[in-house]
């Protein structure tokens, strides 16, 4: 069996490579200014997209790659990679089934499983489907010993022109591979509060992240760091959840996470039902107590 | 003049979503539908484009015999007409957008608008399917929507950048849930709203196979659960378990 994927994302790209190439070969197609990234992804071939990417264009461009001779076409799901996946289903005559995680052929049919109802539960399903969008941390990815060799492809030009690009205040840490996050919620109370925490990040070597209204809403941490469903899924040693509640919608983000501990001053807390090591109390007050025992 | 076909999904209310205790597996039967989230994102941002540049607001959904009560809300938000497409299977994203196109395809429109993904099955494959279905380029993931001397100019999100990219009209459009803050519409319009006709029809196309169902269950928790009420007991064993996961 072969499989085609494509991938926008280094940190996903690189997962789901690892994932696939360990049940059949694997090609991939990526935008040409990452295709040193995937070099040791476990990919025989990588197809170097050229141009300006949208839906259209390169879910034309794979459709046409696909036909000469894959039995699979799997795609990341990012913002970019869901609309190409509809586009290609379309253009493929393809079912397509979303956001797996994980992946099984059984007597010619594809085993899957995925989260729905917003992550409250898991879907398993067996279909005919040719296609898939694979959700992030579908496993953790290790290199490979091949090499790839690399083919140029150039996209059509596309309907769509791109007038501005701003790259966004970001500190360029995919905390989708970081290997121990500390994650804040509403319970930080101000921005400040990060200051105090940071002694933590520090000691452990870690990264900040958080939920959505921290990230969205009061902005206190870079759009970039937002765990959950919609946002970044993540799969860190070990995720620590400060004054984070744990609505569903965050759950569905860390579930691929080794070790949770969280620290809540609310009992009842849904993040508590979640975890490996709760503590009720102060972050404020336990954070500096924990610190104290690790150096 | 604008004319924009505003795409309308229902979902089960998901706080209202509990396992049944016995077999895990998810109780909707009766728990009410409501309009999907970024489908109210959707229908504010058609209706903000016609207070602007006049036009009509079209809406569809795709649903069954609770669709008109969605509806309903979407008429005193602004809608002007609205079309309920009843046969819908629920999670089989091709069949539900070719219904949609088959339905698009008679309605004279210079933009179609739609959330993003969509907040129970987070799929987010519909608006790829529009696009490739109509030949309409996709603006996706839109947090801002203008149109001007017959352009769509969007800024569309992306994980690391944002960009602004237009194209002629007509397109499709997604949109994100930051792009407005849907409206709570007046009493006086949810009045109106209820005495409004809403068109019902068939599906046009029949019903496809799409996945076996193998099982729909609540996931089972596999975490210890070690809960500490007396921080300093919690203290030293988090310390613990930090320093082994760091080596």
């Amino acid at each position: 069996m072969k499989a085609l994927l494509f991938s926008d994302s280094v940190a996903q790209g690189n997962q789901t490579a690892t994932y696939i190439r360990g049940k059949m070969d694997l090609d991939m197609a990526v935008p040409s200014e990452l295709k040193e990234k995937f070099t040791s992804s476990g990919s025989g071939r990588i197809y170097s997209l050229t141009g300006v990417l949208n839906a259209g264009n390169v879910g034309e461009k794979i459709s046409e790659i696909f036909r000469t001779g894959y039995d699979y076409a799997f795609v990341d799901s990012t913002i970019l990679g869901r609309e190409v996946a509809g586009y290609l289903a379309i253009a493929l005559g393809s079912k397509c089934v979303a956001e797996i995680n994980s992946f099984e052929v059984t007597d010619g049919k594809a085993r899957t499983r995925r989260y729905f109802y917003g992550g409250k539960t898991v879907l398993e399903e067996e279909s005919s489907a040719k296609l898939f969008t694979v959700a992030p941390g579908i496993s953790e990815a290790s290199v490979a010993e091949t090499k790839s060799s690399t083919e140029e492809v150039a996209l059509q030009e596309s309907p769509v022109k791109v007038e501005k690009t701003e790259n966004k205040a970001s500190t360029g840490v995919d905390i989708s591979s970081a290997k121990i996050l500390v994650s804040v919620g509403r319970g930080l109370g101000k921005k400040e509060g990060l200051q105090q925490l940071e002694p933590l990040v520090r000691a452990l070597g870690a990264e900040f992240a958080g939920s959505r209204p921290v990230c969205l809403d009061y902005q206190w941490l870079g759009e970039d760091r937002w765990v959950g469903i919609s946002g970044k899924k993540v799969s860190p040693k070990v995720y620590i959840a400060l004054g984070i509640s744990g609505q569903i919608q965050h759950i569905a983000g860390i579930r691929g996470s080794k070790v949770i501990m969280a620290i809540n001053k609310d009992k009842s807390a849904p993040i508590f039902e979640e975890c490996d090591y709760g503590i009720v109390g102060d972050m404020y007050q336990v954070v500096p107590k924990i610190l104290a025992l690790l150096k | 003049m604008v004319d924009v076909i505003v795409l309308v999904k229902q979902m089960p209310d998901l706080e209202l979503i509990k396992p049944d205790p016995s077999t895990g597996e998810p109780m909707v039967k009766n728990v009410q539908l409501r309009m999907e989230t970024l489908s109210e994102n959707a229908v504010e941002a058609a209706v903000q484009i016609k207070e602007k540049h006049g036009g009509k607001v079209t809406a569809i959904i795709f649903g069954d015999a609770q669709s008109p009560a969605i509806m309903k809300k979407a008429y005193a938000m602004g809608v002007d007409e609205g079309f309920v497409i009843t046969g819908y299977t629920g999670n089989n994203p091709s069949y539900t957008a070719r219904v949609l196109a088959a339905k698009i395809a008679g309605i004279k429109h210079d933009i179609i608008i739609m959330g993003n993904q969509s907040a129970d099955s987070i799929s987010g494959l519909l608006p790829g399917m529009i696009s490739r279905l109509t030949g309409e380029p996709l603006l996706g993931n839109a947090v801002s929507v203008q149109i001007d001397g017959g352009n769509a100019r969007v800024k569309r999100v992306l994980e690391d950048r944002d960009v602004t990219i237009m194209s002629k009209l007509p397109v499709v459009v997604s949109v994100t849930q930051e792009t407005n803050q849907p409206r709570l519409p007046p009493v006086m319009q949810i009045l109106a709203a209820g005495r409004k006709p809403i068109n019902t029809e068939k599906a046009a196309l029949p019903p496809e196979d799409y996945t076996k169902i193998l099982s729909n269950r609540a996931p089972k928790s596999e975490r210890k659960k070690i809960i500490f009420e007396d921080v300093d007991k919690g203290v030293p064993e988090l310390a613990k378990v930090l320093k082994e996961e760091m080596r």
